[in-house]
C-alpha cells in the first residue's frame, strides 16, 4: 500500500515539474531559435555554390535531458500495449532542438556563418536494471564556413 | 590544426593525405552525479552533470586525434565522425576519427 | 542562387495531446484488462480445483495442519480433558449424522474440531476439517441451530469450497505477483500457510446455507432454529474478522430472507409453534448459559 502512495507522489510530482520544465524549455528553445535565424544550417555534404573565406572548423553541441517519472511510467504504460509514445517524442524534439542551438552558439562564439554537413548523433543513458537512470543524450555537430552568402 | 567533418576546405587544395587518424577516450561518471542523475529522473530536464562530462570527453577525443595528426605533421584533418558507445553501466566510450591531410 | 531560411510552425514532431488523457486513458485500458484476465483465470482455476480429489486434498491439509492442531487439550487438566472429549465427541456425532442428511460422496470424511474459546466463530477448511468454537455454541439455544451452523459448514465441505478459495486466492496472487514485479513465488507459501483466512464468496454461501437448510428437514423433519443464528448475530451485531462465519457473507438479513423464502415452498408443513416442529435442546454438558 506504502509502495502505491509513493508511486502516485512520484507520479504527481513527475508530473507538475516536467511539464513545467518542458514548457519553460520549449519557450527558450523558439526564443533563441529567433536569434540564430540568420545562421545557415544545411545538411549537404558539400559547401554551397559561393565564396567562402579559407576558415572551417568543427562545432557541435551535445544535450543529456532526463525523463520523468510521469513521462517514464505512461511509456511503460504504453509498452504493454502499443502505439505512439507522445510522451518521449516531445523529449527528443527537445533535445534534439537544443543540441542544434548550441551547435550553432558554437559557431557564432567562433565567427562562422554557415554550418554544413550537420550530423545528428543520439543515444540513451541507461544504468543498471533496477536504479535506473533513464535519459537521451544527443550531439549535434557540423563544420562551420564563413560565407558570403545573402540571405 | 583544421578539423572538418566535410571533405574538402573551400579554396584550398590539398597537396598529400596521411591516412586515419583517432582518438578515444573511455569515461565513467561518479557516484555523485549518479544520484543528482537519480533525482533529475523523477522531475525531469536536462541532466548538466552529465552533458558537462560527454562535453569534455568528446574533447579529449578529438585532442588525441589532433595529437595524432600532427604527429605524422599534418594540418588538417577531414570528414570527421563521432561514435559513442557504451562499454559497462555507468562508462561510455567516445570516439573520434578523421582523416589527416597536409594542405597547402 | 537564393538562400533562405524560413521559420517552421511548431508541433508537426510533437503530437498535440494532453498527456494527462492518453495517460489515464492507458491506466483504465491496462487496469480494466488486468482485472478481467485475474477474474478469469482465478474463476477458471477455481473450477478446475473440484477436479482435485479429495485424497489429494486431505494430503495437502496434513502437511499445513501444524499451525491449527489440537495440542490445546494437552494443556487441560484432567475433568476439562473429558468434557472436552465429551463434546468433541457429541459434535462429530452430529456432523456424522448430517453428513448422512447431506448425502455426502463416500470419499469425503468430516473431521469437527472443538476449540474451548471464546469467539462466536465457526470455518471449514482443507481437508474436511471444521472448526466450532465453544463461543458460538453459547449464543445457540438449540442442537437445531448448531446443526444448521455443523450442516452449512459440510456443505461447503460437500461443494469443495475451501479449495477452490485457496486455488483462487493463490492464483490472483500469482498473477499480480508476475504481473507486477513484487514478491516471488515464494509467497503462495505463505498463503497457504493462511488457511485459516479462506473467505468464502456471497454465491458459495447461499449454496452452503440453502443445502444445510435442506439437511436440516431431512434430519429433523422440519426447519426449526435454522435462522436461530443469524438472528442473534444480527441482534449482537458483532463485527467478524475474515476468518469467520458471517464476514464476506451476505448480511445476517438477507439470509433470513431467503430462507423464509424456501419456508413457503415445498417445506412449509410445519407451521410456527406446531407441535410438529420442537426444536431439541441442547445437551447439558454445552449448555452453559
Amino acid at each position: 500500500m506504502y509502495d502505491l502512495i509513493i508511486i502516485f507522489i512520484l507520479l504527481v510530482l513527475g508530473y507538475v515539474f516536467g511539464q513545467a520544465a518542458e514548457k519553460r524549455h520549449f519557450r527558450s528553445i523558439i526564443k533563441r531559435e529567433e536569434q540564430y535565424r540568420d545562421l545557415l544550417t544545411f545538411s549537404k555534404r558539400f559547401p554551397l555554390d559561393a565564396d567562402y573565406d579559407q576558415k572551417a572548423s568543427l562545432v557541435g553541441g551535445s544535450v543529456v535531458i532526463s525523463v520523468d517519472y510521469f513521462k517514464r511510467f505512461a511509456a511503460g504504460l504504453r509498452n504493454l500495449i502499443g502505439g505512439r509514445v507522445t510522451t518521449y517524442e516531445s523529449l527528443l524534439e527537445r533535445a534534439r532542438r537544443e543540441a542544434l542551438l548550441r551547435m550553432k552558439e558554437e559557431a557564432r562564439q567562433q565567427g562562422m556563418n554557415t554550418i554544413v554537413n550537420v550530423k545528428l548523433e543520439t543515444s540513451s543513458i541507461t544504468k543498471g536494471r533496477r536504479n535506473q537512470v533513464g535519459a537521451v543524450e544527443v550531439y549535434a555537430y557540423g563544420t562551420g564556413l564563413v560565407s558570403n552568402i545573402d540571405q | 590544426m583544421i578539423v572538418t567533418n566535410i571533405e574538402i576546405i573551400p579554396g584550398r587544395k590539398i597537396v598529400k593525405h596521411l591516412g586515419m587518424v583517432q582518438g578515444n577516450t573511455v569515461r565513467s561518471k561518479h557516484a555523485g552525479r549518479d544520484i543528482m542523475a537519480g533525482f533529475k529522473n523523477i522531475f525531469g530536464g536536462e541532466l548538466k552533470g552529465y552533458t558537462e562530462l560527454l562535453t569534455e570527453s568528446r574533447e579529449e577525443a578529438v585532442d588525441r586525434m589532433k595529437q595524432q595528426a600532427q604527429a605524422i605533421g599534418a594540418n588538417a584533418i577531414l570528414n570527421v565522425r563521432f561514435s559513442t558507445s557504451s562499454v559497462a553501466a555507468g562508462a561510455a566510450e567516445l570516439f573520434a576519427y578523421g582523416t589527416a591531410v597536409v594542405l597547402e | 542562387m537564393d538562400y533562405q531560411n524560413p521559420k517552421i510552425p511548431e508541433g508537426i514532431n510533437v503530437t498535440d495531446e494532453h498527456p494527462l488523457k492518453g495517460f489515464l486513458y492507458l491506466l483504465a485500458a491496462v487496469a480494466g484488462t488486468i482485472a478481467i484476465i485475474v477474474l478469469v483465470i482465478s474463476l477458471s482455476i477455481g473450477e478446475l480445483a473440484k477436479l482435485v480429489p479429495f485424497e489429494t486434498e486431505v494430503s495437502l491439509a496434513e502437511k499445513i495442519k501444524a499451525n491449527v492442531s489440537d495440542d490445546a487439550i494437552e494443556n487441560l487438566n484432567a475433568s476439562e480433558q473429558a468434557r472436552h472429549q465429551q463434546v468433541q465427541a457429541y459434535l462429530q456425532n452430529l456432523a456424522d449424522k448430517l453428513s448422512r442428511a447431506h448425502q455426502l460422496p463416500e470419499e469425503i470424511k468430516i473431521t469437527v474440531h472443538y476449540l474451548d474459546e471464546p469467539v462466536i466463530n465457526a470455518f471449514a477448511t482443507l481437508g474436511g476439517h471444521i472448526f466450532i468454537y465453544q463461543g458460538l455454541i453459547d449464543v445457540l439455544d438449540s442442537e437445531n441451530a448448531l446443526a444448521m451452523v455443523v450442516a452449512h459448514e459440510i456443505a461447503h465441505v460437500k461443494y469443495r469450497h475451501p479449495i477452490v478459495a485457496l486455488s483462487r486466492g493463490a492464483s490472483i496472487g500469482l498473477i499480480l505477483s508476475m504481473l507486477t514485479g513484487v514478491g516471488d513465488g515464494g509467497s503462495i507459501a505463505s498463503q497457504m500457510s493462511l488457511l485459516t483466512s479462506l473467505a468464502f464468496s456471497r454465491s458459495q454461501e447461499t449454496e452452503s446455507d440453502i443445502d444445510a437448510y435442506n439437511a436440516l428437514i431431512s434430519y429433523y423433519g422440519h426447519a426449526q432454529g435454522a435462522t436461530d443464528l443469524f438472528n442473534v448475530l444480527k441482534k449482537s451485531n458483532h463485527i467478524l474478522s475474515p476468518p469467520e462465519l458471517l464476514s464476506s457473507h451476505p448480511l445476517s438479513e438477507k439470509r433470513i430472507e431467503k430462507l423464509n423464502e424456501l419456508d413457503k415452498g415445498a417445506y412449509a408443513h410445519c407451521s410456527k409453534n406446531s407441535m410438529g416442529c420442537q426444536l431439541t435442546p441442547l445437551p447439558d454438558f454445552l449448555g452453559v448459559n
